[in-house]
């Protein structure tokens, strides 16, 4: 790792991302989300939490795994990505380069977006951890897919299924599947509903589920990185 | 001289395909070195090798001082610049853009921006969107990241095939002052009249394999068919053989003042790979 080399990747994708039409939409649909909320429920109390994860969820999954993605498989179907490796910076150095500026921006788009609804939930130390674990485990699902899909247009396949499963989690119950049904018991052991249920128990148990998502989503981009990298 | 490159015995095969068999040279540091071949006979398939792109399935390859176990280091990459044979530029950045992200890339001070956009003829143009450039220009940035850094190695991957006459000397121009401060280069081309013009030697790759390595004009001597052509002020053409018997019959008609113009009929690069390999060019 090389803070001068991460930091020019990073200068060099925030420029390209403000001229990016197609990413410069993503970080609004949080917001347009939050908005809806706020001129539907006014007045109301605090928003149901499965809706404020809603939000958490459309910005870890059409941000965070969308902007990688994007940005990644742009790399591979223009064939920067090779310069990029014919220079002396690593593979890490590009891959955090990158996460550095999707997380920026995932950062603003979502607090800006809690802002609208209602942050104070929000504001506790393992809640906050618990964010930090979804956005890496949306990070890498993005790199993952980011590496194997070798073009853009690919990745819009791919990231659709993300953001159903994953992203819109919460929404399940909203469904009417009976309590105890399939659909609810394997659900509700996916990182958004964890991450919900950090909020209203003491238990460290969401983390670990969280974690372990976070090392299946490693394994994947792994896998991947594995794949492209070796072309003979 | 001190060798850049050291090749021996070099074997690539993907599958049941050989696209390189047992291939041998030597690059000397400070030479202008180019492979020529059509297309399809392992020139990409070699720089990648010599690059650490690609592995080599046998042979032994050593570049800088370096055997291909090094090519992977920062060591290694911040020596050599290569431009590839379908690189393109970050399209949405300026010229400028693009190529600050090698120069930080590369550790380079971010002076040598401003000097090698003066080399390369687009100073003007360094604010302009990748997008808008032409694709000569395009072409002369891509070299331009390609020398950012000052490295000692060049590879030029087809520098300036599908490009019009201007940009081409305006590439080859760029190449001769790098080249007069010591880099080596390494091109791949199958522009005839672009090797005998650059190269201080030439190497004919065919079907992954090396058939003639020597300096343009020594190949054209080795292949050309000894003869003289002259013709006569009174208007006879002759075909006179270069071979000290004849000496004398020239001797004479210069002597005579009979002569009005001679030449010889060097073959042209394209003709000798054409007899070398019965293969044309392209
Ligand atoms: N990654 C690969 N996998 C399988 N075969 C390959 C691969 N790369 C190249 N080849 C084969 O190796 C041979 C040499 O290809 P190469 O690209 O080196 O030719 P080239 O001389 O650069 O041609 P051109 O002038 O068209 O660029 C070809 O037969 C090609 O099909
Ligand atoms: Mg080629």
């Amino acid at each position: 790792m090389n803070i001068q080399r991460i930091h020019a990747i990073f200068e060099k994708d925030i420029k390209d991302f403000m001229k990016n039409m197609m990413l410069l939409v993503l970080p609004a649909l949080p917001l347009v989300i939050a908005l809806l909320y706020a001129l539907t429920s006014e007045g109301e109390a605090e928003l149901p939490l499965p809706l404020l994860y809603l939000i958490v969820g459309m910005a870890f999954s059409g941000i965070t795994s969308a902007m990688i993605m994007t940005m990644m498989a742009e790399e591979n179907e223009k064939n920067t990505l090779r310069g990029l490796i014919q220079s002396p910076a690593s593979f890490v150095d590009i891959i955090v380069g990158k996460s550095l500026v999707t997380g920026i921006i995932t950062l603003i788009s979502l607090v800006a977006s809690l802002m609208i609804v209602g942050i104070e939930p929000f504001l506790e130390f393992r809640v906050i951890l618990g964010l930090i674990l979804l956005f890496l485990f949306f990070l890498l699902l993005g790199i993952g897919i980011g590496l194997f899909s070798k073009t853009v247009s690919a990745t819009s396949a791919y990231l659709m299924p993300v953001m159903l499963l994953f992203g819109f989690t919460s929404m399940v119950g909203t469904f009417g599947f009976a309590e105890d049904s399939m659909a609810i018991t394997i659900t509700d052991t996916f990182p958004i509903m964890q991450a919900i249920k950090i909020h209203d128990s003491s238990s460290w148990m969401p983390m670990v589920v969280i974690a372990i998502w976070i090392i299946a989503a490693a394994i994947f981009t792994y896998v991947c990185f594995r794949n492209t990298m070796t072309d003979d | 001289m001190k060798s850049a490159m050291e090749v021996k015995e070099l074997q690539k095969v993907f599958g049941k395909n050989i696209a390189i068999k047992h291939v041998d040279f030597n690059v000397k540091q400070g030479e202008i070195f180019g492979l020529l071949g059509p297309s399809g006979s392992g020139k990409t398939t070699m720089v990648k090798i010599l690059t650490g792109e690609l592995s080599k399935t046998a042979g032994d390859v050593n570049v800088l001082g370096m055997d291909s176990s090094k090519f992977k280091t920062s060591d290694f990459k911040s020596k050599v610049g290569i431009l590839s044979d379908n690189s393109t530029l970050y399209k949405r950045l300026s010229v400028y853009d693009n190529l600050k992200l090698f120069c930080k890339l590369y550790k380079a001070p971010l002076h040598h921006i401003d000097d090698i956009l003066h080399d390369v003829h687009l100073y003007e143009e360094r604010f302009k969107t990748a997008s808008d450039l032409s694709k000569g220009m395009a072409q002369r940035v891509l070299l331009a990241k390609a020398l950012i850094h000052k490295p000692d190695l060049v590879f030029l991957d087809e520098p300036t095939s599908a490009l019009d006459p201007g940009t081409m000397i305006h590439i080859h121009r760029a190449l001769q002052k790098l080249n007069e401060v010591g880099t080596t280069i390494f091109l791949t081309t199958h522009n005839m009249e672009e090797a005998t013009e650059l190269c201080d030697r030439v190497a004919f790759l065919h079907k992954g394999e090396l058939q003639e390595l020597d300096s343009p004009a020594a190949l054209r001597y080795k292949y050309s068919d000894h003869t003289f052509h002259v013709e006569t002020v009174a208007g006879e053409r002759m075909v006179i053989k270069n071979e000290p018997e004849t000496a004398d019959q020239v001797r004479q008609l210069i002597a005579n003042r009979q002569v009005k113009a001679m030449h010889t009929d060097n073959p042209t690069l394209g003709q000798i790979f054409l007899k070398v390999t019965g293969k044309e060019l392209v």
